[in-house]
């Protein structure tokens, strides 16, 4: 049980994060509409409901009478922000609680979220401190901390991989953000680690650095053409002619900025009328040169400010350990290559610049055990990282929902009455997707909002009750669910997945792939391409076949029913088709559920139609022969296994199916091909239901060797990324983990083994960076392997090299050889058993 | 499933969609479309699917969309232009969303 703080917020001006340690490492949580880890700090009362973030950000210029940002700057005054449409005025305080409870949604284990550390500016003072403080416990924290920012980027930095934490010492730290700098002098003594003077400006930062891209270059360049009159103007202006451009131009800019960290030159592209009316295609170069000089002196403003410290302090400069850069805006490179000219000390870009704060404020969390014991008042506490939601008080009310369960419109109206004591609660509907967010709003008697939709699917949406504190509440609303679609009479969703039947390599039979999903609303049309796997001579009888079927997908093909199938055969063909060509299949399934399948070949130019009515149901007798052997041999195999495993009743009970499959094998091959009766349709029938209760006897038995070769790969995985994995790897990571319990509850043997390939992906990549790993996969190859090697001369010079690489240290070389040794390998080797070799 | 190289991805389903909406309607582009769209449908077996929300009414519930606010008003917005299209992933019974749309939005006047 944990009775440390652990949650750590940065309430920036313009963005805020929340962060959560957890044994040793920290989290930091995503907003859950937008999987972003910022949410901005602006907040919107529009209409009836209050908005906190991005959309509120997207209104702050323009609806400025409902809309309320950077209210940081005012924290601790008595100046307010006043509300329109709500006629009353907040306090940036109020405001600050806002984005704090909003935050709070962030956390999505359920886990309450009772106290933090909050992160404040170096210059705030006692007043604008205790109004910090106070806006966490109008959030509904029992305890709050507070934690200055540079000293929080410090403790990011320091807990960083291990790094050795200095007990002497001092630096600086340079945060270049959105719209604020700031710089700081931390020193540490007698393990106290503390901010002894500070500067800054909270008017500077990366949008400055973008309006100087419209001003200095593109605005000049569109003078110079002369075919514009007074393009400045009619681009800022509300009411100018340009404006929308402006915008358009605004986001280009911020691209081009950012890919200028990068790489040396870029181009912006974009369409403008001239002053006849005539559209004009304006593609503008601009190099990181132009780019450096167009906001040279806002960075040595920045530069300034830090000598002034610096001379304040009368700092020997070369007795500071480092400078420490932050916000988004240290990405680039002329911010870093300045400070370092100016100082000539290293400048520091170890920790990632926009989530540091929170970072540091969570692991300082981490060392503070919570005071105030309302700890004893809760039930329960979550062992750590367990996604255990707390019980959800439920709500003390009743909830009558109304909607249209199917529609033609991109919106759709919703309304519900409540009973009850609905007096400060606040309700929210969101879509699964994360395309919709009613926002905050207040639970009245009657509610009503309108849905938007996606077209042509099934639109999935949750209705959440909060208290006050923006706690999630219990209340019974099953899901909504809407289904958009043209043909509001005829157009239902597909109930199945419609499948194409591939085959896998890898495990020697064939697996299913969805062209239609289930849910989706017909009609429905798609092409897809896929490789001739095996040559087809023109004349003979050899054939390749397009097979539909109906039913999961990750079910084994033999257990669905098929509903329609095409055989494209050599005596069919103008000329020889060959392998690896491309056939390309379109699939069309009317509202009737007809299905069309045709079939173009690239090579040979000829297409192949069919008109499958649903009723009609499809059996290839050659298929379902090729499918029955198959079974067999499947149940061969899991018969030995099972007895290997000394499961005698399992094996009892697969040899008897086989032995059906025996007599079914007889009776088809007494069927000639073009049998005419019902008789096919029977055996198929016969077969599917077989083939059914095979899979229901090794299910279990598959699935828990995927299972197990899952975790085994997961942890595999897991080792490589905590040692040696990069941001975007454990991000991948993270990803992967997030989705395992879904993974695991399809219980299906292909889903998990999909799932095993990700991680394997993932991994292999990372062994190929670690000298360790490829001296290992080296001897692997080199000695239990090198009996498959095809080319043993070959193969013996390769491994000299290789040795001598190792020998000398060279990794580089030592991957070439590797790959080389590799390409050796007969071809169906060569990527399996990645984990083994980390050939990915 | 997960799409790797996301980012790189992305950068080319916005290519893609540049393309379409470059060639959109034009006769002469006929047999571009038809490659732009095998790509598309190539994308789609990936489980990449993107929309263009061009001409949708906008407002502050649209999750789906980032949006720049341009003009005097920001009442009865509708969508402009339509700079990156939605793209989502859909996997199994799944669909999120991956990209936001990068809008324009006015006001109809
Ligand atoms: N690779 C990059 N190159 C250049 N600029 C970048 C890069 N990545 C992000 N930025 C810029 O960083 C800025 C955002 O930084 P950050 O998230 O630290 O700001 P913030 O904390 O929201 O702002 P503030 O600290 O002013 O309140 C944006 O202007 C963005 O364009
Ligand atoms: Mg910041």
């Amino acid at each position: 049980m944990s009775n440390t703080i652990n949650y750590g917020i940065d309430l920036g001006t313009t963005n805020s994060v929340i962060a959560r340690y957890n044994a040793g490492k920290v989290e930091i949580y995503k907003n859950p509409v937008g999987h972003k880890e910022t949410l901005p700090s602006v907040v919107a009362f529009r209409k009836e409901r209050i908005i906190v973030g991005d959309k509120a950000r997207e209104y702050l210029e323009k609806d400025p009478e409902n809309v309320a940002g950077s209210f940081k700057r005012k924290m601790g005054t008595t100046e307010s922000f006043f509300f329109k449409s709500i006629g009353e005025f907040k306090t940036p305080q109020e405001l600050s609680a806002i984005v704090l409870k909003e935050l709070k949604n962030f956390v999505y284990t359920g886990e309450k979220v009772n106290a933090a550390v909050i992160t404040i500016p170096a210059s705030f003072d006692t007043i604008q401190s205790n109004a910090t403080k106070k806006a966490g416990y109008d959030a509904g924290f029992e305890e709050v901390l507070l934690l200055q920012e540079p000293i929080a980027a410090s403790l990011a930095y320091a807990n960083k991989d291990d790094q050795q934490e200095d007990s002497e010492g001092q630096w600086l730290v340079y945060d270049l953000g959105g719209g604020t700098f700031d710089v700081a002098l931390v020193k540490i003594g007698d393990g106290e680690m503390k901010v002894v003077d500070h500067q800054g400006d909270n008017f500077l930062g990366g949008l400055d650095f973008d309006n100087r891209i419209i001003d200095k270059i593109i605005i000049p360049h569109l003078e110079k053409t002369g075919r514009f009159d007074n393009p400045g103007q009619e681009l800022k202006s509300a009411k100018g002619k340009y404006n929308r451009l402006y915008y358009q131009l605004l986001a280009k800019a911020e691209e081009a900025k950012v890919l200028l960290s990068a790489k040396d030159s870029i181009e912006i592209e974009f369409e403008i009328e001239d002053r006849n009316g005539e559209s004009v295609e304006m593609v503008i170069v601009i190099t990181k040169t132009d780019f450096e000089n167009s906001i040279r002196d806002l960075v040595t403003s920045t530069i300034d400010m830090t000598r002034q410290i610096i001379e304040r302090n009368n700092l020997d400069v070369s007795k500071l350990n480092h400078v420490l850069m932050i916000g988004g805006s240290t990405y680039m490179p002329i911010v870093r290559r300045m400070v370092g000219e100016a100082f000539g000390i290293p400048v520091n870009c170890n920790i990632d610049p926009t989530t540091a704060v929170a970072v540091g404020a969570a692991y300082y969390a981490g060392t503070r055990t919570r005071t105030r014991s309302s700890i004893n008042l809760k039930k329960h506490d979550n062992a750590p990282g367990e996604a255990v939601p707390d019980n959800l008080q439920p709500a003390p009310v009743k909830i009558r929902v109304a909607y249209q369960k199917t529609s033609q419109d991109a919106q759709e109206y919703f309304t519900a009455a409540v009973e009850g004591n609905f007096q400060g609660l606040f309700y929210r509907i969101t879509r699964d997707d994360g395309g919709f967010d009613s926002g905050l709003k207040a639970l009245a008697a009657r509610i009503s909002e309108m849905l938007q939709l996606i077209r042509s699917t099934v639109n999935n949406f949750t209705f959440r009750i909060y208290d006050a504190q923006n706690n999630p509440m219990s209340c019974d609303v099953p899901p909504i669910s809407i289904v958009q679609g043209k043909y509001n009479v005829l157009g239902q969703p597909l109930p199945n997945d419609i499948c194409i039947e591939v085959d896998d390599y890898e495990n020697n039979t064939t697996r299913l792939e969805v062209i239609f999903e289930k849910n989706s609303i017909l009609p429905l049309k798609r092409t897809i391409t896929k490789n001739i796997t095996k040559t087809l001579r023109k004349g003979s009888t050899d054939s390749v076949m397009i097979n539909i079927v109906e039913g999961q997908h990750t079910a084994h093909p033999s257990t669905n029913p098929s509903i329609g199938c095409i055989q494209v055969v050599g005596k069919d063909l103008n000329r020889d088709l060959l392998k690896g060509t491309d056939i390309e299949i379109t699939l069309e399934m009317s509202e009737s559920r007809d299905l069309r399948i045709s079939t173009y070949l690239l090579m040979t130019d000829q297409e192949f139609t069919n008109l499958f009515s649903p009723s009609e149901r499809q059996v290839n007798i050659d298929k379902l022969r090729d499918e029955i052997h198959d079974m067999m041999k499947r149940i061969a195999a899991d018969t030995k296994d099972a007895e290997r495993r000394e499961d005698y009743e399992l094996a009892q009970k697969l040899t008897m199916l086989g032995h059906e499959f025996e007599d079914l094998a007889a009776e088809i091959n007494a069927l000639s091909t073009d049998d005419i009766t019902d008789r096919k349709y029977q055996l198929e029938d016969r077969k599917r239901k077989l083939a059914q209760r095979v899979d229901a006897l090794t299910r279990d038995k598959h699935i828990t060797e995927a299972m197990q070769e899952y975790f085994e790969y997961k942890e595999w995985c897991k080792d490589l990324i905590d040692a040696h994995g990069n941001p975007d790897e454990k991000k991948r990571y993270e990803e992967l983990v997030a989705r395992e319990k879904q993974v695991m509850s399809a219980n299906s043997v292909i889903r998990v083994r999909d799932a095993v390939k990700d991680y394997s992906r993932l991994g292999g990549p990372i062994q190929w960076r670690i000298p360790e790993k490829l001296v290992g996969i080296f001897y692997w190859l080199a000695t239990t392997r090198k009996d498959e090697l095809r080319d043993q001369t070959k193969a013996d010079r390769y491994i000299e090299m290789g040795d001598k690489a190792i020998e000398r240290k060279n990794y580089e070389e030592l991957r070439v050889v590797i790959n080389n040794l590799v390409q050796l390998l007969p071809p169906d080797k060569q990527f399996i058993d990645m984990k083994g070799t980390g050939i990915g | 499933m997960i799409i790797h190289n996301q980012e790189q991805l992305l950068k080319i389903v916005n290519q893609v969609y540049d393309l379409e909406r470059k060639t959109a309607a034009k006769e002469e582009f006929a047999g571009l479309q038809r490659n732009i769209g095998r790509i598309r449908d190539a994308f789609s077996e990936m489980g990449l699917h993107w929309a263009s929300p061009e001409g949708e009414p906008y407002n502050d519930t649209r999750t789906d969309c980032e949006a720049s606010i341009a003009g005097e008003s920001s009442e009865n917005l509708y969508i402009s232009e339509v700079l990156k299209p939605i793209v989502w992933i859909k996997d199994g019974g799944l669909q999120y969303i991956i990209q936001k749309a990068v809008v324009i939005a006015e006001s109809q006047t």
